[in-house]
C-alpha cells in the first residue's frame, strides 16, 4: 500500500522550455518501497503513462485549475502476484498491453465499477484496460457483457486484490 | 454468464415485508398478543407469525434474492420463480393467521384453515429453497458467508416442516403418535432453529460480507469465523436432531437446547467480536447511516445474549423468554433489517436508474438518492423504543410497552416514507433530472 507520495512538479521546467523526461524517470528510479509519485504538469503527460504503465505503475489523473493535471503513479506491487485466469472470455493470449491502469482498491463502492466503465468509454475498440480492485467486481461483469466488452480477471493469493482486465469492443467483434 | 444482475421482484418482497412490519407493531399497540395475552395463545400466535414470516422472512427472502448471486459472483437460478414464491408465501400466511384467528374464536369459518395454509406455505418456501439452492449448488466451493446461508435455508426447511405439522394437528389432519408427541412439545424447537437458524444464522452470513463490502473492511474468512460457522451448526443440528430424538424417545427436551445454548452463546460471542474486527479495520474513515445503524443492532444482539444468559443462571429464563424474543426479533434482526434496506434500496435503485448510462454520461452518487440526516432521528426513535419496550417487557408494564411499540411504529412509517423517496429518486432530483428510463416501477426492477 503506498503510504506517502514524492511530490514532482515540471512545469517550472517546461516553462523554461526543458524536456522534464529525464528528471521524471530520476524521480521514479530513487522512490522508496512504499512511496508513489505525485506528479504536477502543465498538460496530459499521455506518453508518460504508457512508459510508466509498462514498468508496472498504475496512476490516477486529476484536473487541476487553470488545466494542469495531477498524476498520481504508484508501483502495481500486490499485482505481481496476481495470476491472470480465463473468467468472462475465451483466453486470448494475443491481447495488448493494457493502454491504462486504474488502481481502484481504496474507492467505496460503486465508485470502481463506475470510473471503469467511465474509462473505457473514452478508449478505442481493441485498446486494454487493467484494474485494480479489493474485491471481485460482481455487478460489472453484466454491464461489461451488455456494452461487448470482454474480460479476464482473477483474485490475488491473499485474496486481497483482484485484477481485471478489460479489452473494449472484442465481444462486438466476435459477434 | 458470471457476476450478478438486479433480483428482479426483491422490491415487492421488501414492500410486503414493510406491510406486515407496520401491522405488527399496530397490533402491538392495540395491545394484541403478547404481554397482554399468553405467550403461546392464538393472539400471539398471530403476532409472531406475522413478524417472523410476513416481515422477517420476506425480508430475508428478497434479500437472498439479490445477495446470494453477490456471495458467490454467479447468477440466481431464476428471476421469475420468486414471484410465485411471493404469493404462495403470502396467502399462505393470511390462511395461517386466519386459522389463528378460527382457534381464538374470533373467526367462524365452516373449515380449518391450517391444512390450506400447510400447502401454501409448504409450496411457496419450496420454491425459494429450489431456487437459491440451485444457485449456491452451482457454485460449490461455497465462500464461508454463503455457507451461513446454506445452513441457513436448512434451517428454514426444518422450521417450515415442523410448522406444517402443528398446523396439519390443529387442522384435525395428524393422529400418528409420533407426530402428535412432536407436535406438543417441539413448539421450542420450531421456535428455536426459525430465529436462531434461519433468520439470524443468515444474516449473520450476509452481514460478513456486506458490511466488509459498504466499509471497505477486509473480508473475513480466517479461523474465527469458521469456528462460528461451526459452534451455530453443530449447536442447530443439536436442537434439531438432539431435540426431536429426545421427545420420540420420551427424554427431556431440555438437555438438548441447554446444550445447543452454551455452543450458540459461543458462536454468538465470536461473530459480535468478528464484527467489532471489521468495524475497527476498516479503511473507511466515515461510515455511512446503513453501517452506523447496524452497529446498534450488533449491540441489541449482545444484549439479547446476555439477558439470555443471564436469566437462565438466574433460572428466570422461561418467564423472560419473552422480552429476550423481543429484543432479538426487533433490535437484533429488524434493526439490521432497516439499517440494510436503507442501503439496498438506494443501491438497488442507482443501479437500475443509472448502471445502462455509467461512464457514457454524468450520474449521480447513490448516496445523492439518500439523505441521511432525514433517516438518522427516525432510526434513533425506533432503537430507543425497541429498548424500552424490552425494558417494559422485563418489569412487567403492559402500558409502558404498548407506548414503546407505538414510537416504533412511528419510527418504521417514517423510514418508509425515506426509502419511498429513495426508490422514487425525490431526493436526487432536487440535484439532476431523470433518466431517461423515468422513475423506476415502486415494486418491480427492471432487468
Amino acid at each position: 500500500m503506498v503510504s506517502n507520495f514524492v511530490d514532482l512538479d515540471v512545469r517550472p521546467a517546461l516553462r523554461a522550455g526543458e524536456e522534464p523526461f529525464g528528471l521524471i524517470m530520476a524521480a521514479v528510479a530513487s522512490l522508496q518501497e512504499g512511496e508513489g509519485l505525485r506528479l504536477i504538469a502543465s498538460f496530459k503527460p499521455v506518453p508518460l503513462l504508457h512508459v510508466l504503465g509498462s514498468k508496472g505503475f498504475s496512476h490516477e489523473m486529476t484536473e487541476l485549475d487553470g488545466g494542469d493535471w495531477e498524476v498520481r503513479f504508484t508501483r502495481e506491487g500486490a499485482a505481481d502476484a496476481v495470476e491472470v485466469a480465463d473468467a468472462g472470455a475465451p483466453a486470448e493470449s494475443t491481447w495488448p498491453e493494457p493502454s491504462r491502469s486504474l488502481d481502484n482498491r481504496d474507492l467505496d463502492p460503486p465508485e470502481p465499477m463506475v470510473r471503469i466503465l467511465a474509462a473505457i468509454e473514452e478508449m478505442q475498440d481493441g485498446e486494454v484496460l487493467s484494474a485494480l480492485l479489493c474485491r471481485e467486481p460482481v455487478f460489472l461483469f453484466p454491464e461489461l457483457a451488455k456494452r461487448g466488452h470482454k474480460w479476464q480477471g482473477a483474485l490475488s493469493q491473499d485474496g486481497g486484490t483482484y485484477r481485471i482486465l478489460i479489452r473494449v469492443g472484442a465481444g462486438r467483434e466476435a459477434a | 454468464m458470471v457476476g450478478a444482475s438486479l433480483s428482479k421482484w426483491t422490491m415487492s418482497y421488501f414492500a410486503a415485508a414493510l406491510l406486515a412490519l407496520i401491522a405488527a407493531e399496530g397490533l402491538m399497540v392495540a395491545g394484541f398478543g403478547f404481554p397482554n395475552a399468553p405467550i403461546r395463545g392464538p393472539e400471539t400466535l398471530v403476532l409472531v407469525h406475522l413478524v417472523a414470516i410476513g416481515w422477517l422472512s420476506m425480508l430475508m427472502l428478497g434479500a437472498l434474492f439479490q445477495f446470494v448471486p453477490v456471495l458467490v459472483a454467479r447468477p440466481l437460478h431464476s428471476n421469475r420463480l420468486p414471484l410465485p414464491s411471493l404469493v404462495l408465501i403470502l396467502s399462505g400466511l393470511a390462511a395461517l393467521l386466519l386459522g389463528f384467528l378460527q382457534m381464538g374464536g374470533y373467526l367462524a369459518l365452516p373449515h380449518s384453515c391450517f391444512p390450506a395454509a400447510s400447502a401454501l406455505l409448504g409450496a411457496g418456501v419450496s420454491l425459494a429453497l429450489w431456487n437459491l439452492g440451485r444457485t449456491l449448488w452451482a457454485a460449490r466451493p461455497l465462500p464461508i458467508s454463503a455457507r451461513f446461508v446454506t445452513v441457513g435455508l436448512a434451517s428454514i426447511a426444518v422450521t417450515a416442516l415442523l410448522g406444517i405439522l402443528f398446523a396439519l394437528t390443529l387442522g384435525g389432519v395428524v393422529s400418528h403418535p409420533a407426530l402428535l408427541a412432536i407436535a406438543s412439545q417441539g413448539v421450542p424447537v420450531h421456535a428455536i432453529v426459525g430465529l436462531g437458524g434461519w433468520l439470524t444464522f443468515t444474516a449473520m452470513g450476509v452481514s460478513y460480507r456486506l458490511l466488509a463490502m459498504f466499509m471497505l473492511a477486509p473480508e473475513l474468512d480466517g479461523a474465527s469465523t469458521r469456528a462460528a460457522f461451526h459452534f451455530g451448526a453443530v449447536a442447530l443440528a443439536l436442537v434439531i436432531f438432539g431435540g426431536v430424538g429426545l421427545i420420540l424417545l420420551g427424554g427431556h427436551l431440555a438437555f438438548a437446547l441447554a446444550a445447543a445454548g452454551t455452543l450458540g452463546l459461543v458462536c454468538v460471542a465470536i461473530y459480535w467480536t468478528d464484527m467489532v474486527h471489521l468495524y475497527r479495520a476498516r479503511k473507511r474513515r466515515v461510515i455511512e447511516l446503513n453501517s452506523r445503524m447496524a452497529g446498534f443492532a450488533l449491540i441489541s444482539l449482545g444484549l439479547a445474549a446476555t439477558l439470555a444468559l443471564a436469566a437462565n443462571i438466574l433460572g428466570v429464563l422461561p418467564r423472560l423468554a419473552g422480552a429476550v424474543a423481543f429484543l432479538t426479533a426487533f433490535g437484533w434482526l429488524s434493526g439490521l433489517g432497516l439499517a440494510m434496506l436503507y442501503k439496498i434500496v438506494a443501491f438497488i435503485t442507482w443501479l437500475e436508474c443509472y448502471g445502462p448510462v455509467l461512464g457514457k454520461m454524468p450520474t449521480p452518487r447513490v448516496q445523492d438518492l439518500v439523505v441521511e440526516r432525514r433517516a438518522l432521528p427516525w432510526f434513533m426513535i425506533y432503537f430507543v423504543a425497541v429498548w424500552s419496550g424490552t425494558v417494559a417487557l422485563l418489569i412487567e408494564q403492559a402500558t409502558v410497552f404498548r407506548v414503546s411499540a407505538g414510537a416504533m411504529t412511528i419510527a418504521t412509517v417514517g423510514l418508509c416514507i425515506q426509502f419511498m423517496h429513495t426508490r422514487r429518486l425525490d431526493h436526487v432530483l432536487t440535484l439532476t433530472s431523470l433518466p431517461e428510463s423515468g422513475r423506476p416501477r415502486l415494486l418491480m426492477s427492471a432487468t
